[in-house]
Order: structure tokens, then sequence, then C-alpha cells
């Protein structure tokens, strides 16, 4: 920012409009977006004043009823002439609006302006007073796009943050839950809030939160992934150490786990910290539906986790170094059905993985009806027509689309995208050195997962390190009433109280309903 | 560029070089391997020299429809042969005429010819357990043909004959005609010092084929797997009857749930048949001044599974006679196979390792003269057997035998 503006914004406001419009005008320069009104309050000898405000930021009928029809509708004006008049008066008796503030600076009146309120001047008062009408259109709240579930709330977050914050204050009406504010991009300006329950989260995590948030210098907030790429752990790392979620009742959840929300103004993204690697393998219908269908969900997906990441890689390493671990029938399969296959199987693994991408990337950019053309012609091509040419084996075929729904079962996308990438360097490894390839690349990769952390907590945890406790959710859905404590990373640990199962009816209740007692 | 440090680029570098990697140590595709199901050792024409005859699955006749193109020479096997002096150098051999990697690791049989058997077969153990591409769990066998001439055998059923030979080793209990032996086995015996090892016989058997529908009876001989054949140390020695051989497969612990033809006790001159559901077979040694005895206990359940005995009403007065038929021939059983032992001196019942089991300091002692021992040892025979269930007829069949009120 130059500096002759930062100077101009940090200067105090004066008592004469003229110099204060003249500044605000100075500041701001010609924008067609930005709205002056002149009025005198009180008739034609009353004071006069301007009203600033961004066309389509307020809620022009707040506007219309709640300033310009008392300011300017106003009968006697004298009081404000009154030598002891100060801004408290004009809050009190001028406006009747249910927020306002007085400021003395213009970079608060500007910033104000710009986020939707508008800001009124008036001769012979040294502040500017802000009167909140945010308004304008924003999208309504709807399902969420990314995280579909078959039993639960249907309701999304959207790009502006106070529905946000609402749907989550919705659903925890505990006076501890604490909502932040704090602004970070010295352009954009973004709202950032942070939200917390107070006596679930574990003292300093929020204090960490902060520090990390204060450190970042940045002109532009587009989006929570600016966040994340600046208070991540492991900048590093191909897997994500924050969790991304569209659904106020995850969030929610995180919330009473004693984790830490940061919610971006402008995305519908928000990012739970501290974050373990298996949360990525949870979706939130595992606690809404019964324990039993939760818990075998659950075990299909880190089926599909195992799936996704190493079964092409067994493929390439069985098939071209340790045929003899293949049953002998189905080595003569893959045999008969490579027979005509050019490439060897790592070139050919590569070529269809690579094909897949292509097909999914195309889905994901092309416009939806050119998009589903696109996947029929892609699937026509990788599965049909290349096995019939002798380009590929039919069991390749099987095996990419069984590793590529695997990486679909993932609920969340962006630990999938992570396991997909991680699938190449075992192709690689496997095709070059076999088995003792794949072991070194896996080994590696477990070594950097144990390494990594997440706002201080162990990344797989709770499966390494060993938490007893925190084994009720994780590979399976223990019932709720068996939950009976908070995981370990919360600050307290009761939950519900006990013998929560529900008990077969005892024998006087039940007596005294048919008579038999 | 400041990131681009010498550390970064050593770090990165291998895994950016490894996908030009083209001499990938030991990689070889599935497709180029010549994989072969079966192998048989015979004597070579020039004296000291091995013939090895394998038989190579041919994949894409092998399957069939898989969307490849079939290979169209419709037959799903090559069989290839080459002499050597030593067995790898005839294996070796093979790979002058091979078009692929002769590759072993599916290997499913071993058909030794009976003349390499009863020349030696220690040089065949050493070989083959030596290799690392050759499986300890490849069934093993002798013949009295050629070998090769097993090995190139079509079968019925099977599109490969080695994939069908090993599936006779997987139904052998059906019959229980010869031990399922393979190659960890035998190794295990041949290098015990006492007990000999027991190979099963197979054979080419020209089957009875009417002239019309050759097609449908397989136009072929069959290979045919039945009795055994037993060594002493690196010799086969001769062959078993069948009685001798099923007396020898309780002792060598092989399950079965074979049949048994026994007369009706009718005098009628028909014939009942029962199957063995289950059976318990406990042998004890026991040591007695120097003096080896051995207690058998052996009960056996069978089911009635037919019987044509017109005259014999109730199935209670078949059962009973039935019982003591099928303990009478059990026990013959075994005595035949303890006598063969016993007459030749070839421990392959594997008795000794009982008594080492049981006595170990003793067995110190008598190993060195085991063979004298053992011909001179007793025998104490408790058959038991039971006719549990005359499965779902209550009574015999035979003419008229149900009133008219049941028919009611």
């Amino acid at each position: 920012m130059a500096p002759e503006l930062q100077e101009m914004l940090d200067s105090k406001t004066r008592v004469k409009l003229a110099h204060n419009t003249l500044m605000m005008e100075q500041i701001l320069g010609e924008s067609a977006d930005i709205v002056r009104r002149d009025l005198q309050c009180g008739g034609t000898d009353g004071v006069p004043g301007v009203l600033y405000f961004v066309d389509g930021l307020v809620d022009e009928r707040q506007l219309e009823e709640g300033i310009l029809r008392p300011l300017v509708g106003l009968n006697d004006a004298s009081f404000l002439r009154n030598v002891e008049a100060d801004d408290q008066t004009v809050i009190d008796r001028l406006l009747i609006h249910s927020s306002i503030s007085a400021v003395d600076t213009y970079q608060k009146a500007v910033e104000s302006l710009l986020s939707g309120d508008a800001v009124l001047w008036l001769d012979q008062y040294a502040s500017a007073f802000v009167i909140s009408v945010r308004g304008g259109d924003k999208r309504s709240i709807e399902e969420p796009q990314t995280e579909s579930i078959l039993r639960g709330p249907r309701d999304g977050f959207t790009e502006h943050i106070r529905t946000n914050t609402a749907l989550i204050r919705r659903r925890i009406k505990d006076p501890s839950l604490r909502i932040e504010s704090i602004i970070i991009g010295e352009r954009t300006r973004t709202d950032v809030n942070i939200a917390y329950i107070a006596d679930l989260v574990k003292p300093g995590l929020v204090k960490e939160v902060y520090k990390r948030l204060q450190r970042i210098e940045i002109d532009a907030v587009l989006e929570s992934g600016y966040i994340e790429e600046l208070i991540e752990d492991a900048p590093l790392s191909p897997f994500p150490t924050l969790l991304g979620t569209e659904r106020p009742d995850r969030v929610a959840a995180g919330l009473l786990e004693g984790r830490l929300a940061v919610l971006v103004d402008n995305t519908p993204f928000v990012l739970l910290m501290p974050t373990y690697f298996w949360e990525f393998f949870h979706a939130s219908d595992d606690y809404y539906m019964r324990y039993i269908a939760g818990s075998f969900f659950r075990l299909i997906r880190y089926l599909a986790l195992f799936i996704s990441l190493t079964l092409s890689s067994l493929y390439v390493l069985l098939v071209s170094f340790h045929q003899e671990m293949i049953p002998t029938q189905l080595a003569l399969t893959i045999a008969a059905g490579r027979e005509s296959v050019p490439f060897p199987v790592l070139v050919e693994v590569l070529v269809m993985e690579t094909a897949f991408e292509l097909m999914r990337e195309a889905g994901i950019r092309m416009p939806k009806p050119v998009g589903q053309a696109a996947s029929i012609v892609g699937s026509l091509v990788i599965g049909q027509a290349a096995v019939q040419a002798g380009i590929v084996s039919p069991i390749m075929v099987i095996i990419i689309a069984i590793s590529g729904i695997s990486s679909f079962v993932i609920p969340n996308f962006s630990a999938s995208f992570s396991i997909r990438l991680m699938r190449i360097p075992l192709i690689i490894a496997s095709g070059t050195l076999g088995l003792l390839g794949f072991l070194i690349v896996l080994f590696m990769m477990s070594v950097h997962l144990l390494s990594l952390r997440s706002f201080g907590e162990p990344y797989l945890a709770p499966s390494v390190p060993f938490r007893p406790n925190d084994q009720k959710d994780s590979l399976f859905r223990f019932p709720w009433w068996s939950m009976k404590t908070r995981p370990q990373m919360a600050q307290s640990a009761d939950r519900q109280g006990n013998n929560q199962r529900p008990q077969k009816p005892s024998h006087q209740s039940a007596g005294a309903e048919d008579g038999t007692s | 560029m400041k990131w681009i440090s010498a550390r970064y680029v050593a770090r990165i570098a291998p895994f950016i070089l490894s996908v030009f990697l083209t001499g990938c140590f030991g990689q070889e595709d599935i497709n180029n391997l010549a994989m072969v199901m079966a192998v048989g050792i015979d004597e070579g024409k020039r004296p000291g020299t091995v013939l090895v005859t394998a038989q190579i699955a041919r994949p894409s006749d092998a399957v069939g429809q898989t969307g490849a193109p079939v290979g169209g020479t419709g037959k799903p096997i090559w069989t290839a042969a080459a002499e050597g002096r030593s067995i790898f150098e005839a294996m070796r051999n093979l790979d002058r005429f091979s078009s692929r990697r002769v590759y072993w690791g599916h290997n499913k049989i071993i058909v030794l010819s009976a003349a390499v058997a009863r020349h030696g077969v220690n040089d065949a153990i050493d070989f083959f357990t030596r290799n690392h591409e050759l499986r300890m769990r490849t069934w093993v066998m002798v013949t009295p043909k050629s070998a090769s001439e097993i090995v190139a055998s079509k079968t019925g059923l099977q599109v490969i004959p080695g994939d069908s030979v090993d599936r006779l080793f997987h139904y052998s209990a059906y019959t229980s005609e010869a031990p399922p032996v393979d190659m960890r086995t035998f190794q295990a015996t041949f290098l015990n010092p006492t007990s000999q090892a027991v190979l099963p016989r197979v054979d080419i058997v020209q089957r009875g084929m009417p002239a019309t529908h050759k097609e449908e009876f397989g136009t072929s001989p069959q290979v045919e797997l039945s009795r055994a054949a037993y060594f002493i140390g690196n010799h086969m020695v001769g062959w078993m009857t069948i009685p001798e051989t099923r007396g020898a497969l309780w002792f060598l612990g092989h399950e079965t749930s074979r049949e048994m033809v026994l007369h009706c006790p009718d005098s009628s001159g028909k014939w009942t048949t029962l199957e063995m559901r289950t059976s318990h077979f406990v042998i004890t040694p026991h040591l007695l001044n120097g003096k080896v005895s051995f207690v058998i206990h052996l009960r056996a359940d069978f089911d009635l599974v037919e019987a044509d005995c017109p005259s014999v009403s109730s199935n209670l007065v078949l059962t009973h006679a039935l019982e003591m038929e099928a303990r009478i021939k059990l026990r013959e059983e075994l005595l035949s196979a303890i006598h063969l032992s016993q007459r030749t001196g070839s421990d392959f019942l594997r008795l000794g390792e009982r008594v080492e089991d049981r006595y170990p300091a003793e067995w110190r002692t008598l190993r060195d003269h085991w063979p004298q021992t053992l011909s001179r040892a007793e025998f104490l025979i408790h058959v038991k057997s039971s006719i549990r269930s005359p499965v779902l007829l209550a009574v015999p069949t035979r003419p008229g035998s149900v009133s008219k009120e049941v028919i009611k």
C-alpha cells in the first residue's frame, strides 16, 4: 500500500464535514459502486450530513427504513446543535438502529464501508457513524456438493461467514462456544473466525492457532486453502494435516471433541484442527446410522484405502517379478490376456492410470452435459476398445477400475487425491524392484506418516501411539451408549451419564402394563 | 531459484531417474515365460544322461475366451524334451528351442521313470530341493512306463494334463489306492536314516471305448493313479499291491473316505458296498527287553451305501454281518503292508520314527540294526468297525418287502 494512502487512513477525523468528505473521496477515488448521499438532518436549517454506502453490499430496505427516513424526516434538529451534544447523543437519539458505533479514524470508517456498512458523517461531529446494514445477495443454504451422506442433516456451509457461524451456533447452544474474529489479508481484509468450546478445547491450542494466524502476512485470502497452506504442520508432505469440510454437523461434532474450527469468509470450506489421518476415512453418517452399519461402512473404507493404494502396484510386482505367487489358473489367465500386449506391465499400468486420471479430470472440468459424453467415450475407449485392440490386457482394466472406484470411496477428496498420488511411486518401485521396492516405498511412507503431527497431536493416533480409550471410535464405531468419554484430545472427559445402554423394561413396570404380576 | 539446492536435487533425482530404468533386475513379464506344468525324468539314450520332458502350458489356448486373440492352435500344451548329463543341463537344453524363458515356479508334478528310480533318486532330490524356482509342494511319482509318455498324455476333463494329475492327488482320498507324496515329504523320508520313501505309481491305461461316440469318451489313453513304489535308501525296490498300499496308507497318516465291497452275508454271491466316513488309527510302540512290539487300534465308521442282498430281511442283520467282514478285511490289509515291510526290511511304514518319538534314549542303540529288529517285531492289531447309517433306506431293497398297510 502506498505510504501516502496509509498516512491518510491513519489520520484522525475532523469536525469539518467538507474536510471529511474530501478525505473520503481521496482515499476511495472514483468508484461506480460507492454511493454518496448528501442529506439535511431536520429540514432546511438542520445539520448537513453525508452518507456513504456500497451499492450491492447493503440491505437497501434497512438503509431506507432505518437510516434515511428518520434522518431526513426529522422535525427538530436543535438537539444536535446543542453544545453538550456528543457522539453518544447521536447514537442514543438520532439513529435508532440495532448496531451502530462511532469511529475516529478514516481507516476504520473505510473498512466498515467496504465491508457493507453505511458510514454517516455529520457536520460539526468529529466521528463517523458506522451503521450496520450489511446485506446484499447471498447463496442460500444448500446440500454440500462434496460430502454426500445417506442419513443426516442436509444443510451445508455457504460463502457467507455469518450464515456459517449461525449454522454452528444453532447446533451448539452452549454459552462456552466462542467465535472469535480476526482479519487476514492486506488488501482483501478477509474475515476469519475461530470457533471453539472454551471448556473442551485443550489449553494452549487456541493460543497456538492464534499465533499461527497472526503470523500470516499476505495480500489476499480468497479461500480457506490459503490459510490451510499457511498454518499446516507439514507443508511439504503429500498428506493433509487439516480437515476441510462443508458440513456444519461435522464441525459441530469436531468442536464437541475439543477441536477448533477456522471459518473463512467467502468459502463454504471450514478447517478443523487437530486432525488425525483416520478421520479422512470417516463420514458423518457413520455416527447417525446404527453402529453396526456405521462400523461396516468404515471397514469398507479402510479396505478401499488399502486397495486404492496398493492394488495396481501389487499387480505389477506379481506379474513381472513374483509369478510363482499367483495361483496357476490365474497365472495362465493373466498370461493369456497379456499375450498380445506390446508393453511391459509397468508401462501398461502407468498408461492406464494416466488415462483414468484424464477421464476423472475431464469429468470435473467439462460443463455437465459435455462431461457425460466425455466419460462415455473415455470408458468405451479404455474398457472395450483398448482390450480388443490388444493395447492393454483385460485384467489390467479390472485392476484400474477397482482401484479407481476404491479411491472414490474415500469420503474426503483431498485425502483421496493424496492416496492416489502415492500410488505412482509405489507402482514405479514395484515395477523396477518388485516386492522389495514396494516394501521400501511403503516403509518410507509409513515412517513419514509416523513423523507427522497436526497441532501437537500425532497424525496416526489413536493407532500409533495406541490410545486404548479412543479405540471405540477408530476402526469400528462403537454404539453411542458405550462411548462414555470424549477422545483424549478434549480437555474434559465426561460425555454422558452411566448406564446409557437401553435396558429391558424392569419386571415391575412390565407387569403393571399387562397385569400378570 | 534458490530452492533448487543440491540436496533437493539429490532427493528428487532417484525418483525421476527410476522412470527411465530399463534393466530392472530379475524383471520378466508373465507372458514371456514358458510355464512348466509337469516334468518327467527318464534315462537318456546315451548311458549316464537324463532325458527331461517338460509340459509347457500355452496360455492363450489353455484359457480360451479372454478377449485376447487366442493362439488358434487348439493345443493347450506344448511338450519339449532335452537330454543332458545332469538334470540342470538337460533343462537348460530345453531353452535351446523354447522361444520363452522356461519357468518352473508353477510346476505341479514330477514324474520319475521306474528305471531312474531303481537306479537312484539322490540326484533328483538334490536338484529339486536345491533349485529356488521349484516348489516343495510338487507331487512326485513313479511310472513303469517312460516319464515322457505320462507328461505328454492328455486327459479328458482338464485342459492341462499336469493340472489333471494334480487334481487326481487332491481327490485321491476317495479311492485310497495311492499315497499323495510331495517333494517335501519325499525328501524328509529320504533324509531319515531308517525310514524309507514311498512314491505313488502312475500308469497309462487304454480305456475301453465304444466305437461310436469316441469324442465324448476322450480319444486318448488316460493317466491312472494307483498303488505305490517303495524304496530302500536311494533305490526303488518294488511295487506294492493295492491291499498293501491301502494298509500302508493308515501308517502314513492320510485321510480316507474309501469304499469297501463285501460279500452279502446270505451266500447269494452278490455284493454290498460300504463307504468309510470317519476313522481313527493309533499305533503305540512298546519296548520290552530289547524287543519291539506295536499295538494298533483302528476304528472305522461306515455308511451302507449299496446292498444287493435280496434275501436279507433287515438292516440289522446286514450290518452285524458286514461289520465283522469289514473288520477282517481291514486287518488283512494292515497285515499285508506290515509283512511286506518286515520281509523286505524297508521301513516305509515309518515305524522307526514312532519308536524314536516314544523311546528316544533307547532308539540310539536300536537304530543301528533297525531292519533286523523290525523284522522280528510283533504286532497286536485291534480293529473296530461299525456301520453307522443305512443312509436313506430303512429296509433293504428287495421285491415285495413293503406290506400294503405301509404303502397306505
